[in-house]
């Protein structure tokens, strides 16, 4: 098993669930509308040809002008919801893509991944197969903490040198999954409950 | 007595799951090497393993090692795997692309559901 690639999925799959995770948000919108209403302020100003353009620069607008947007913008919350995962498919490989992008799509990350309790790959984005890897002794090293009566130790951060990988565990009969995501920061509590769920849907009857 | 439409479903199920990572697959009798399902079906392919793995069962036993349980894996040149499921009387073995299909969709989706099906097909 040398030279795989840890990001394999269906070439189809992945372009439309890139697409999705790619997609502007509402908010990034939001704030190019605010930006262009801004633009629009300050360009008579830059339009003037008889003012040197090293003055133009210096006497900024009011801050009222470019801070408050139209009557007509949306007003877009500081936070949306995190939608809850829908998995349609009966496929394990389309589920594992879902989550995938619902993942990367939903939650602060730049790489996310899918591994079983050995630390082998099931799905993987942005994050190499020697980072997964990792899931195999992390498990097994936890296994001893959760011999602490009223441990759970299914969920958790670790800090890899340049990222931390934030995690979640789910056990079925089958054995146990691991969902991590890769960022600059560890999730919240809530992110990592959200993670939970999600994984949980997934791989149930997997 | 098998029911070969279960295992046409299994062998279906299989291709779903790996997709394009999946080359080729036989279901068959380890004892008359009679193919009972398969994709891109390898009738030399069959014969090779069921000589291998009877071969592979004798020395283990020879050796009182523990008996073969559920697979074993063949790392092959070329980004190739070769696993064999043991179903008991039926073996399977499944050609896969190592750069289409993770090994952990193999090992923990594909055969265990492969163990699920063939055993209600029985």
């Amino acid at each position: 098993m040398t030279d795989r690639s840890v990001s394999w999925t269906d070439p189809e799959s992945v372009a439309r669930l890139l697409a999705r995770a790619t997609a502007p948000r509402r908010v990034t919108a939001t704030l190019a509308r605010v930006a262009s209403v801004a633009r629009s302020v300050r360009a008579p100003a830059a339009a003037r040809p008889s003012v040197p353009p090293a003055r133009v620069s210096v006497p900024a607008p009011p801050p009222a002008a470019v801070a408050e947007p139209p009557a007509s913008l949306p007003v877009t919350p500081a936070r949306t919801a995190v939608p809850k995962l829908v998995q349609l498919s009966e496929n394990p490989s389309d589920r594992l893509d879902t989550l995938m992008a619902w993942t990367l799509d939903n939650q602060h990350c730049t790489g996310a991944f899918v591994a079983d309790d050995n630390g082998l790959t099931l799905a993987a984005h942005g994050i190499s197969e020697a980072h997964v890897s990792l899931v195999g002794p992390l498990l097994s090293a936890l296994v001893g903490v959760r011999s602490i009566p009223g441990i759970d130790a299914t969920a958790g951060a670790l800090w890899l040198g340049n990222n931390m990988m934030s995690w979640v565990e789910a056990r079925t009969e089958r054995g146990s999954f691991c969902l991590g995501a890769v960022g600059a920061e560890a999730l919240s509590t809530e992110a990592l409950n959200q993670l939970k769920e999600a994984l949980e849907v997934t791989v149930r009857d997997l | 007595m098998i029911d070969t439409k279960l295992l046409d479903l299994a062998v279906q199920d299989l291709r779903s799951v790996l997709r394009d990572g999946l080359i080729a697959t036989d279901i068959w009798d380890r004892t008359d090497g009679l193919s009972l399902a398969g994709f891109n079906a390898q009738p030399v392919a069959v014969a090779l393993f069921t000589r291998i793995t009877t071969e592979l069962e004798s020395s283990m036993a020879d050796s009182n090692f523990p008996p073969l349980a559920r697979y074993y894996l063949i790392d092959l040149a070329g980004n190739h795997t070769a696993a064999v499921i043991n179903h008991g009387s039926l073996l399977q073995g499944m050609l896969v692309d190592n750069k289409r299909a993770n090994l952990g969709i193999l090992i923990s989706v594909a055969i265990p559901r492969m163990l699920d099906a063939v055993a209600k097909a029985r």
